[in-house]
């Protein structure tokens, strides 16, 4: 749930989203799911001129399971917070396999 | 919608309202109906229809005739021999059999009758005591209604609907089940989300088979009741049509189903439930409302596939069209508003008039489609001017309603129950979550928004209790309105939640026989990760984490993280904890027994990290290697726990830390490092990162603990470094140069408040003079080489710290030393950008206030 609990943070958030099919897409975060699928809005693609026809979608909803990447914005991402979740999570992984 | 379940919808009426779902259909927000079967076994075993109930032509008739070709009938005659011509009797069977028309009718009936009747003999006793007048009145029935009624029934067969209504439980009453509903159940409740489990486990008894009821079952109670109601008014009033009683009216029937689908538009499926037990203890007919649950439970025992055949009458009904006509005829109803107040009243007070009693006179027997609100120009014309402009004014805002539920519930049962389950227990599976422990599973979203909530009040906040449907709302004003409502809500996903929870849990289900597994995903491993076994004794490094602990050596990195890992579990495991603090106890009251618990866990997790730490570990005088707590804080992150200690740990234990890195300085990293090689221009990056790093985390808890140091503290530490560390080496780098300025200043500040007495300040100075004679030969050594290009604002404050302190000997002493370099910055301060050259001036002016010099004297000078 570490990801999903990251996410959560970034809506309202300008990211990039890449793709596995290597479109990148860049919008607002509005929403974020247990399975990662992200819904943008305001979305323009990276290399418009490749992918002409996207040029008019304002917002898609991303399945999860075909991300590569988020391009995170910096300025929202509390490092050492994101530190000790991490450490959280593995500790309760941990603690789960045994 | 008649009592028996036809169709009295007019074919035009049919026609123009083709549903593309048929009303009927289960699983499309409709319950399921038990009485289906019960009303059409009654109707065959009866052998034929009721007589009271009188079709209308106009009511039955399915609008075939109207379809007929007639264009090639002209040549009829000669095809058929032409009609002049009186029929020979050679083909004549309908009239030999007209003659005994009667008696096979009688034996048909009589064979009809028998052998269900053997089936279903309680169910016919049962029925008979608690409503004998139908049952009669069935078995009297004259037989070429029959016929009328058995035809529409075969085209409307639908396959198999019980498949789609089982999932519903609502469907079973709770209390009066019988062993076959119980199985039933049982199977449905597994498919349930345990929140449904939980209401329809609450619901009373007595409602239990109100809730069961489906729509149309209820309507067809209501039917009943309605009859019996009709006949005491007809004994009252005797202008009461005897068609009132014949073909009682639709209405009712409306109730139930118009409650769902504003359930449903108000997105809570749950009150589905609660809403339709409302009417039944307002009845004031006792028996009928007891029939209900009787016959419910009959038929689950009987063996005949009842429920497999929908009642035709629903099937053909297209859902816009029962819902606002009728529910405008409702006011119609004489004798009903007295008797039974409407269910809806409750949620929807704006939707429902209460006519005044005697208002209306009867318009039961009216046709169900009038396109027009019943309540005919008679009544209006006996109001006063005021009733009717207020009848008419409540009378639009019904029908703007109507019209808007309407609009609404276009969407309507697009979704099956099971496809709301689904949704439902995803939902619930989030909330489950949610409520275990925020911090465990969403801690970086929660303790995120918390800080955010404490830079900026408002925002966050409101952001936060949407996300979790208003867990905390109550909190902002905005939600007050909603809070009873949220709080029910949040009462009934507890339930549901612990319910989840006593239900065991299989992760994986092997099947006998199979090879494989099958793993069930849920919402917290959404695929079922790979399950790799653990091998504990081989691969580790450390087979005993225990005799790693004691033999903890400092050398290799990876122990050393792994220690500084163990800092961190430590204070993640300190942190949750103080965030189940019991609560702040009022000053003076003694503390609970919670509040002492809660602090003698506290200072057992303090004493774990202090353990941690491994700083009272004995320091090994002739081994080289660092002390172990040396070693760990050479790590980044272990810099980085710092401050985090010192906020848990005790004054004494923040001596402590003080006084092992003044002893060991010269053994800690950035001081090893930090020595400027001989031409070197400048320290390498990591270096640079590392002395930044703990200046800033490592430093200022140091100096926030030394800025309130006694000024006998400060001269022992100065002595314990003077005599254990060579002061040479620190005063040339930046992090003991930073220690040296600490303790002088703070010293210096001491002595100037005059808090300290004439001992100490005795001892500091003689303390003093030892530093200053071994750092007078080489005060221009402890500025870096190249000092142009580099910051050296940290030398100038030491300087400036051993300036204040010093006495005039000494003073002149250090400008000797240092004033070509002050020149020298002077200098370069004018070839540097504005911004640069005006930092150095500002620097070296540090160094020459302490002298009570100005920069803009040397300045003034050149």
């Amino acid at each position: 749930m570490l990801f999903f609990s990251f996410f959560k943070t970034l809506v309202d958030h300008e990211v990039t989203i890449e793709l596995k099919n290597d479109l990148s897409i860049r919008g607002t975060l509005k929403s974020v799911d247990q399975f990662l699928n992200i819904k943008l809005d305001d979305i323009h693609v990276v290399d418009e001129v490749k992918y002409p026809h996207l040029s008019a979608v304002k917002n898609v909803f991303i399945r999860g399971s075909v991300v590569r990447y988020v391009h995170l914005p910096a300025n929202a991402v509390d490092t050492a917070l994101l530190e000790d979740a991490t450490r959280r999570e593995a500790a309760a992984q941990a603690n789960k396999a045994k | 919608m008649s009592f028996f379940g036809f169709d009295t919808t007019l074919p035009r009426d049919r026609a123009s309202h083709a549903a593309p779902h048929p009303k009927q259909a289960p699983g499309f927000s409709q319950q399921r109906d038990a009485f289906a079967g019960l009303s059409r076994g009654d109707s065959g075993g009866g052998g034929g229809n009721n007589a009271e109930e009188g079709y209308d032509f106009e009511d039955t008739y399915d609008g075939l005739g109207d379809e007929l070709d007639e264009r090639d009938d002209a040549f009829n005659d000669e095809t058929f021999g032409g009609s002049g011509a009186a029929p020979d009797k050679d083909f004549d069977f309908f009239g030999s059999t007209a003659k005994v028309a009667d008696a096979i009718n009688e034996e048909q009936l009589l064979y009809a009758r028998v052998p269900k009747k053997a089936a279903a003999q309680p169910a016919q006793t049962q029925q008979r005591q608690t409503k004998p007048a139908v049952s009669y009145a069935a078995a009297t029935k004259p037989k070429v209604i029959q016929k009328h009624v058995e035809i529409p029934d075969i085209p409307e067969l639908k396959p198999e609907m019980s498949l789609w209504t089982t999932t519903s439980p609502e469907a079973t009453p709770a209390k009066s089940m019988s062993a076959h509903a119980a199985a039933h159940f049982r199977h449905i409740e597994a498919q349930e989300p345990p929140q449904m489990k939980s209401l329809a486990g609450s619901l009373a008894p007595s409602a239990a088979p109100a809730a069961a009821a489906t729509a149309s079952a209820t309507t067809r109670k209501f039917k009943s009741l309605e009859e019996v109601e009709a006949e005491i008014l007809a004994k009252k009033q005797a202008k009461m049509a005897a068609a009132a009683q014949v073909q009682p009216p639709p209405p009712q029937s409306i109730q139930p189903q118009l409650n769902q689908q504003l359930n449903q538009q108000d997105g809570w499926p749950i009150r589905q439930m609660q809403q339709p037990q409302q009417p039944f203890p307002q009845i004031s007919m006792p028996n009928q409302s007891m029939q209900a649950q009787p016959i419910q439970q009959l038929q689950m025992e009987l063996p005949f596939p009842a429920r497999s055949m929908p009642p035709p009458q629903q099937s053909q009904r297209p859902p816009q069209n029962d819902r606002v006509p009728d529910h405008l005829q409702r006011g119609s109803i004489p004798g009903h508003l007295p008797f039974q107040p409407m269910p809806q009243n409750q949620q929807f007070p704006a939707n429902n008039m209460q006519f005044p009693m005697g208002m209306m006179p009867p318009h039961a027997g009216q046709p169900p489609f009038q396109g027009m609100p019943p309540m005919g120009q008679p009544q209006i014309m006996q109001m006063t001017e005021e009733e009717r402009n207020k009848f008419l004014e409540e009378e639009s805002k019904r029908l703007k309603r109507n019209h808007k539920i309407q609009q609404l519930s276009r969407y309507n049962g697009l979704m099956t129950p099971s496809d709301k389950n689904f949704i439902t227990r995803i939902q619930l599976q989030q909330l489950v979550s949610v409520n275990e422990d925020q911090f465990n599973e969403d801690f970086y979203y929660q303790v995120y928004m918390a800080i955010r909530a404490r830079n900026n009040p408002q925002q966050p906040l409101n952001q936060f209790a949407q996300t979790y449907l208003g867990q905390q709302g109550a909190r902002g004003g905005r939600a007050r309105r909603q809070d009873n409502h949220l709080l029910r809500m949040q009462q009934q996903v507890q339930r549901a939640v612990q319910a989840a929870k006593a239900r065991p849990k299989a992760s994986q289900l092997v099947l006998e026989g199979s090879l494989g597994k099958i793993s069930f995903s849920n919402v917290k491993t959404p695929k079922p990760l790979l399950s790799i076994k653990k091998q504990d004794s081989t691969g580790l490094a450390n087979p005993d984490p225990k005799a790693a602990h004691s033999t903890f050596a400092g050398i290799d990195r990876r122990s050393i993280l792994s220690a500084a890992e163990d800092i961190y579990r430590c204070l993640l495991d300190l942190d949750s904890h103080e965030r189940k603090h019991p609560g702040s106890n009022l000053a003076g009251q003694q503390p609970d027994a919670a509040t002492i618990q809660w602090l003698e866990t506290r200072d057992a997790m303090i004493a774990k990290l202090w353990r941690s730490m491994r700083i009272m570990e004995p320091i090994k005088a002739e081994s080289k290697a660092p002390h172990p707590f040396i070693a760990i804080l050479s790590v980044k992150k272990a810099k980085e726990a710092i401050p985090r200690v010192f906020r848990y740990i005790d004054l004494e234990q923040r001596i402590t830390i003080l006084t092992m890195i003044t002893i060991s300085l010269d053994q800690v990293d950035v001081i090893k490092d930090g020595r400027y090689q001989v031409d070197a221009v400048a320290l390498s990056p990591e270096t640079r990162k590392k002395i930044e790093g703990f200046s800033q985390y490592v430093l200022p808890p140091l100096l926030s603990y030394v800025s309130e140091a006694q000024l006998s503290v400060i001269t022992g530490l100065l002595g314990i470094l003077i005599d254990r560390v060579n002061v040479l080496v620190l005063s040339q780098t930046q992090i003991g140069l930073a220690f040296l300025t600490m303790f002088t200043s703070r010293a210096e500040i001491i002595k100037q408040a005059g808090s300290a007495d004439e001992m100490e300040v005795a001892k500091w100075t003689q303390m003093y003079d030892r530093l200053f004679s071994i750092l007078e030969d080489h005060l221009l050594d402890i500025f870096p080489p190249h000092g142009v290009q580099v910051d050296d604002m940290y030398v100038w404050q030491f300087l400036a710290s051993m300036a204040v302190g010093a006495n005039m000997q000494q003073q002149q002493k250090m400008v000797g030393a240092v004033k070509d370099r002050v020149n020298e910055n002077v200098q370069a301060s004018k070839t540097l950008p504005q911004e640069m050259g005006q930092q150095k001036l500002a620097n070296t002016n540090l160094f020459l206030r302490a002298l009570g010099l100005d920069i803009d004297l040397l300045l003034a000078q050149q």
